[in-house]
């Protein structure tokens, strides 16, 4: 098992009510496995996934990641395990404006204080993997919506995660990029990343195993 | 629309209240530090200004060949009166004084003062209002006395004390009554009554009590130290009196004087600046220089903050340029906003001026004229302050902010500005460079400064003090006066008690030509001669090389000690050969054995070397003026207070007035206290406004890269490497700041170590302490504020609407 979520509840407060995020959550999910989560703006898909990517808390509830019981770590901990094993795909791809494509993919090298020469080799390998050496001194700006988000994937790949969370990963593209970026998905699936990814769309959905329907910060 | 820009202002500055404080705040230091200076300055200016039509007011000032001829703010005694009575013409009228020290008593009461003897011409020419009595008849008598009001409260706690009357001793201990004739308004800073720091003269004698003092010499021609007052006739220069002067003093005075004196006539106004080697005019440059300085680092900061701020109202921008306003509309916009910020401060500051004012005001030793005391059109100068500085401040970052490009701005897009990152870098470059420099001077002022007062002195100072005794200059005072001494010296409160003319303060009673006895007067060696009894030595620790010091049960009358630096000026290799050989004072009949030679020690200020000297015994020369006492160590107070009650018996009549060697350091390096104390001042600010400066642009600069910040949170960067995205912002701008600033730093020291015979040498350690101390403090600013940057949670920071 990868991960395991009992009981989550995620609220704020609005006056003297709870608002209610999310509401009693329950997955689990092995290694391997192709999710999408769905439903209507405002349902708690963002929230559920920066929940799984341990970027923000909860309120009740125990969530297991790896046998580590998240609810029980310190921030730095729950930093280190993310680290270790979470990749993040964006819809608005955040890469870095000021750095080039080679320097954005290998940020997160540069947190987990791996040596240049390796760094330097892991880069190589991304960069080749995904087609897009001609283009690593080029910045942001200068790449097409697509490109860009291929080297949002190449850097949430470089560290060697575990798990791939993407939110909306083709929102802003057009339809053949977002098939392109989806077939990508699958084959990293195949090799053995789980990947749980929000969508709006039935089609991209249907590259996943598994689908969660969330309504009101519930699952249906 | 003036009406729209200030109520845009007036929101705009509670919309970002940090941003607010921040920009106000260095303003309101600028300004309130400029203000008070500005004060400072404005009052120094005013000196003078109370006399009577003091720009035809002029003082006298010699000029000798040898500089050991006379002093430097006086003049020959008879020559005012002879301009005056010889060229009508030029000279309206002129003015006389001798100043003494005397002590003053109203019954059981005594007190030590300085008094000016005056010519009678005074109240006339400088028009000083009585405030009881008549000024044409009050100083016609002998025995008549005037009081300032201040010094009538003193004695007699009211200020209408005509027909009281107050007894003077004179120097020979005689006393004699004088009547109070009238009492003086308050009298404004000036140099006839003020002339030097040291002699605040509030009470004035007639002309004829000169023979009671023994000091009737107004006619001698060789009698050179009457400090001297002309007013001249409206039109008629000083270079008008060259002449005049030359043929009085060559008719009167005899050769030797004529050929070596060259009297000045500087006007009153220009002498105060130009005094005692330009003090207050260096002191007023000093000073205005660094107001003016750390107001443009305030109006810098302000700058910086704005340009840095502007990302915040880009899409204000946009949507106003979109909706047709043009480019100066905008500019109009922003200057009205900087003048709004700059009006704040400036109001904040004068709240601020009577509060900061005595703080001031004791920090460099000087009274800060209150507000109420400037004259109404000052009014104004706050106006222009806002006016000035809110357009300096405000036109730069209005012109960028106007000239974004409007699609540009309303997409978010910060291309334009980031263009000017040169000139906002180059900014707080400057801004590195004065604090750095303010840093390292301080310090090295304040090494120098300790160093006056540290171990280098020569002798020690340790529980030394001192207090002057009555003159009573006769063999038979001397002998009063050695027998006052032992009683003193029996204390078991007392160490050891010395008589004698000096104390270390650099003022010495009179220079002597020397040679040595076989020699002639070619290689004389003017000395100062200092007048000190047997127990001056252990009194003040200062060690002897050679031979002995005087003795109690010595015949001391022909023989002298001298200090190390006589002997090699005389010629002596060491300072054994120099004891038992004799020297003599030209023309003088008897020559002196040298008994002992003692080891050089700051008699005076560092600032000039150590001069040769000759020590005689009060027996042979019988002038003095000081006992001095080492007390025990313990209970200096309950000492002292044993000291006084030892006193009052001992010598009832004279007040027991004791000042600490220490203290009398202190005088004597004043100007360089207080010099210290405003490089602390400057250096404290400096240091608040680039703080507040590098405070504003990380804070601004966080806020553009929020989104960054979140992204690499999420790729896993540690608060270390967030803190350093925003340290190398200015770690570049920091290094070039620290290779200017050392070279500047160091040779502004040195122009000023360069006053100094004896100066501390510049150390490498001072420097590197300086660097480490700002770079700590700017580390440490800025890992603060990234650290709450970087503690927010990242999901919040990447939300996409």
């Amino acid at each position: 098992m990868l991960l395991e979520l009992n009981g989550i509840y995620k609220w704020v407060k609005s006056g003297g009510n709870r608002v209610f995020l999310l509401k009693d959550i329950n997955i689990s999910v092995e290694e391997g496995e192709f999710i999408s989560v769905m439903g209507p703006s405002g349902s708690g898909k963002t929230t559920l996934l920066n929940v799984l990517g341990m970027l923000d808390g909860f309120d009740e509830g125990e969530y297991n990641f790896l046998e580590e019981p998240v609810h029980t770590l310190k921030e730095k901990q729950r930093a280190n395990l993310y680290k270790e094993y979470i990749g993040f795909v964006f819809q608005a791809y955040h890469l870095i404006d000021e750095l080039t494509v080679y320097e954005n993919i290998e940020t997160p090298l540069l947190y987990k204080k791996i040596g240049s020469s390796e760094r330097r080799a892991l880069v190589a390998d991304t960069l080749d993997r995904f087609n897009i050496v001609g283009k690593k001194d080029l910045f942001p700006a200068q790449l097409s919506g697509g490109q860009q988000q291929l080297v949002g994937v190449a850097r949430a790949l470089i560290s060697n995660p575990k798990l791939i969370l993407a939110d909306e990963p083709t929102g802003n593209l057009n339809s053949k990029q977002g098939e392109e970026i989806m077939d990508l998905f699958k084959e990293l699936n195949k090799e053995g990343v789980t990947i749980i990814q929000v969508t709006h769309s039935e089609k991209n959905a249907a590259y996943g195993s598994r689908t969660i329907n969330l309504l009101d910060g519930r699952m249906v | 629309m003036l009406k729209n820009y200030f109520k845009i202002a007036w929101r705009n500055l509670f919309k970002n209240p940090l941003y607010s404080v921040v920009s106000i705040g260095g303003l309101f230091v600028g300004i309130t530090f400029s203000l008070l200076i500005g004060g400072y300055v404005w009052q120094e200016f005013q000196v003078n200004e109370g006399l009577n039509n003091v720009d035809n007011q002029y003082i006298l000032t010699s000029d000798w060949k040898n500089p050991n001829m006379g002093i430097d703010f006086t003049s020959l005694a008879p020559l005012s009166k002879a301009l005056k009575d010889n060229y009508p013409t030029l000279i309206e009228n002129y003015y006389r004084l001798d100043g003494i020290n005397v002590i003053i008593s109203n019954k059981n009461d005594h007190f030590r003062e300085s008094v000016q003897i005056w010519d009678s011409t005074l109240i006339a020419m400088y028009g000083f209002k009585m405030l009881y009595g008549n000024p044409k008849t009050a100083l016609l008598n002998p025995n008549a006395i005037v009081l300032s009001a201040e010094k009538a409260q003193k004695y007699f706690g009211r200020t209408n004390v005509v027909n009281e009357t107050l007894s003077i001793e004179n120097f020979s201990g005689e006393r004699k009554d004088f009547l109070v004739t009238g009492v003086l308004k308050k009298i404004p800073k000036n140099l006839v009554t003020n002339l030097s720091d040291n002699y605040v003269n509030e009470i004035f004698l007639p002309q004829g009590s000169l023979s009671f003092f023994g000091r009737d010499q107004w006619e001698d021609w060789s009698y050179n130290i009457i400090p001297s007052y002309v007013e001249l006739k409206n039109g008629i220069g000083p270079t008008d009196l060259t002449i005049p002067i030359q043929q009085l003093i060559k008719k009167n005075a005899d050769q030797r004087i004529s050929e070596n004196l060259k009297v000045n006539v500087v006007p009153l106004k220009e002498f105060y600046l130009e005094k005692d080697n330009h003090l207050v005019k260096r002191m007023l440059y000093t000073l205005s220089f660094v107001g003016l300085f750390i107001l443009l680092m305030a109006i810098i900061n302000f700058i910086n903050i704005s340009v840095a701020h502007s990302s915040k109202r880009m899409m204000e921008i946009g949507v106003r340029k979109v909706m047709g306003g043009r480019k100066t509309q905008l500019v109009y916009q922003f200057l009205t906003e900087s003048i709004v910020f700059v009006f704040i401060a400036t109001f904040l500051a004068l709240l601020c001026y009577p509060l900061a004012k005595p703080w001031f005001g004791q920090l460099i030793g000087k009274q800060i004229p209150e507000l109420s005391s400037f004259p109404m059109y000052f009014i104004g100068i706050p106006l222009l302050i806002i006016l000035i500085v809110g357009f300096l401040a405000g036109i730069y970052p209005a012109m960028v902010l106007a000239s974004l490009n409007a699609v540009e701005s309303l997409k978010g897009r910060f291309k334009k500005v980031t263009t000017s990152i040169v000139i906002s870098k180059s900014l707080i470059g400057f801004q590195f460079i004065v604090a750095l420099t303010v840093l390292i001077t301080t310090a090295i002022i304040s090494q120098q400064v300790d160093y006056f007062f540290g171990n280098s002195l020569g002798y020690n100072k340790q529980y030394v003090i001192s207090a002057s005794v009555p003159r009573d200059w006769s063999p038979e005072g001397v002998e009063k006066m050695e027998t006052i001494r032992n009683e003193f010296a029996a204390m078991k409160e007392v160490n050891e008690v010395s008589l004698s003319y000096e104390i270390p303060n650099g003022n010495f009673g009179f220079q002597l030509p020397i040679h040595r006895f076989n020699d002639t007067r070619k290689n004389e060696v003017p000395m100062q001669s200092l007048v000190a009894d047997s127990h001056y030595l252990d009194t003040y620790q200062i060690p002897l090389a050679a031979g002995t010091f005087f003795r109690d049960d010595m015949q001391v009358r022909d023989k002298v000690v001298i200090n190390e630096k006589a002997q090699r000026l005389l010629g002596w290799e060491s300072s054994e050969k120099a004891i038992g050989q004799y020297i003599k004072i030209p023309e003088d009949t008897i020559s002196y054995m040298v008994i002992g030679v003692i080891k050089d020690f700051h008699f005076g200020s560092m600032a000039d070397n150590i001069e040769p000297q000759v020590i005689f015994n009060p027996k042979t020369i019988p002038n003095f003026r000081y006992l001095s006492f080492k007390l025990r160590p313990g209970n200096v107070e309950s000492s002292i207070k044993a000291v006084r009650t030892k006193w009052s018996s001992l010598l009832p009549n004279t007040p027991f007035e004791y000042i600490f060697i220490d203290d009398t350091l202190k005088k004597l390096y004043s100007n360089e206290l207080q010099l210290k104390n405003a490089a602390y001042t400057s250096c404290w600010l400096s240091l608040i406004i680039v703080l507040l400066g590098v405070f504003g642009l990380v804070s601004m600069s966080i806020n553009k890269r929020i989104k960054e910040i979140g992204i690499r949170k999420v790729l896993g960067a540690s608060l270390q490497n967030i803190s350093f995205l925003f340290i190398r912002e200015f770690v570049s701008v920091f290094m070039v700041a620290i290779l200017i600033a050392c070279p500047v730093a160091y040779a502004l020291s040195k122009m000023w170590l360069h006053n100094y015979a004896y100066q501390i040498e510049i150390a490498p350690k001072t420097f590197i302490w300086s660097v480490l101390l700002v770079t700590g403090i700017i580390l440490a600013l800025i890992v603060m504020q990234t650290k709450k940057a970087s503690n927010r949670n990242p999901a919040k920071n990447l939300r996409t609407e």
